[in-house]
């Protein structure tokens, strides 16, 4: 599973962190790092989870809208 | 309800009587809840102009949907953050910055601002701040009651704060006095306390100059924007817009879950059972007992969704109400820590979001896991009634809960 990051749409509220910290990394202002995002095996449902909290809507997870 | 005269511009049918101050459930109301009483509003059109809902009185457009507030907070450009409420009011020549700039100058500020409230930094906070809260917490549990607010709420966020600042602990009782005036004071003497937590502020910054250390406010005085150094009301500004900011939202969103846990004995029950609950209920907390409400001024004449609006307009996106739009969360007064798709719009949104939002929830979530950890079942004391009360920092005065 991919998750499409959108970086320009960030506004570092950290929701994906918070529910996910393994897949979703910050850089050191609390901004989620530039670049799609491979989740291993095991983490989709956190993934996912993270990916719908995100208020701005930065991240989707490929092949859903 | 004073009754400001309608702009020619505002049509008839878009007019509503609506104070965030003295509708139904806004005033002082004991066992109230003021989220759930503004439930009305979303029978009234999606924006609708209330002549008499603003700080000063005058009249504001609200915005009560979730998805249009998000439009209007993520479009600076014709919704403009900076008010001038604050020098207007108080005569002051410090500005409230970030809050009341818009980009480019706010990015400028806010790069310099995330990384000293960056999640990083806050793990970084978290031992002191819990270590507070136990002190607090160990002084009353043998009572077998307290007042959340005077006994914890407001102390531990005033001494989380003193942290924040690098301020010796010694000084909370005078901070609390600051505090308790500028949430509860009458007007004049809000302005006095603000005026005094500047004046600290201020005077904290000539000092710094001579001796620096490492705290926020050498941290300022060593920063630049835009290449050049931060100006004294640039600093104060930030020093108060942190404590306004950080202390009345985190005492009052801590009295508030506190408050539903002591009426909804299941949810306790349920937190105290399963500790990993904790984070996504304080999250369905955030979205439930939302606290604050943006105000933007309208840059040029505009018309956003039919709706005509004028260069100068107030527009009002109360949180508490987009975080109970039906439109976007089913059932919304029903407190759910399951609930998915929890985009609610607590710290705001758009570039303004609250930068001391990754503070304020981690002080939520060591709030009630060391208050649950160490306090058994508790409710609201029989004959003791809360008092909550609605505005633009909606809160609880009181709140007696018993264990005997």
């Amino acid at each position: 599973m991919k998750i499409k990051v959108d970086f320009k749409k960030c506004q570092g509220n950290a929701r994906c962190w918070s529910l996910a910290p393994d897949v979703y990394k910050l850089d050191d202002s609390g901004y989620i790092l530039d670049g799609d995002i491979e989740v291993l095996p095991g983490q989709e449902a956190v993934a996912r989870r993270g990916a719908r909290a995100c208020p701005e809507r930065a991240l989707t997870v490929e092949g859903e809208d | 309800m004073t009754r400001n005269a309608v702009p020619e511009h505002v049509p008839q049918n878009l007019v509503r009587d609506f104070s965030i101050y003295t509708s139904p459930g806004m005033e002082r109301t004991p066992n109230g809840c003021p989220h759930a009483a503004m439930g009305y509003v979303h029978n009234f059109p999606p924006i609708f102009y209330s002549p008499s809902n603003a700080f000063d009185g005058g009249g504001t457009w609200v915005v009560t949907r979730a998805e249009d507030q998000r439009r209007i907070l993520g479009d600076p450009a014709t919704f403009s953050s900076r008010r001038g409420h604050f020098e207007k009011s108080m005569g002051e020549e410090f500005v409230i910055v970030p809050l009341e700039s818009d980009p480019p100058a706010h990015t400028f500020y806010r790069t310099l601002l995330n990384p000293l409230l960056s999640p990083k930094r806050v793990e970084a906070m978290e031992a002191g701040a819990r270590e507070r809260a136990v002190r607090l917490i160990e002084a009353f549990k043998a009572k077998g009651s307290c007042e959340v607010m005077n006994d914890f709420a407001y102390p531990f966020a005033v001494g989380v704060f003193l942290q924040f600042l690098g301020i010796d602990e010694s000084r909370r009782p005078e901070f609390l006095g600051w505090a308790d005036e500028l949430l509860h004071g009458t007007n004049e003497q809000r302005q006095a306390a603000m005026k005094i937590v500047a004046g600290f502020i201020r005077d904290l910054v000539e000092q710094r100059k001579g001796e620096p250390t490492d705290d926020f406010i050498s941290f300022l005085l060593k920063a630049s924007v835009e290449g050049r150094a931060l100006t004294d009301p640039e600093m104060v500004g930030m020093g108060v817009l942190m404590f306004v900011g950080g202390l009345d939202t985190v005492a009052m969103a801590i009295g508030f879950d506190l408050y539903h846990l002591a009426r909804e004995q299941k949810d306790q029950a349920r937190l105290r059972a399963d500790h990993d609950i904790i984070r996504p209920a304080v999250e369905e907390l955030f979205r439930a007992y939302a606290t604050i409400t943006p105000l933007r001024r309208v840059t040029q004449d505009t018309v956003f969704d039919g709706v005509p609006m004028k260069k100068g307009d107030v527009v009002s996106c109360p949180t508490m109400i987009a975080n109970r739009d039906p439109s976007e969360f089913p059932e919304p007064d029903r407190i759910d820590f399951d609930r998915e798709n929890n985009r609610h719009t607590t710290f705001a949104y758009g570039p303004h979001r609250c930068i001391g939002s990754h503070l304020a929830r981690r002080e939520l979530i060591i709030g009630l896991e060391e208050f649950l950890n160490r306090i058994p079942t508790f409710r609201l004391k029989p004959g003791e009634a809360p008092i909550t009360y609605g505005g633009y920092v909606f809160g609880v005065e009181n709140l007696v809960l018993d264990w005997t």
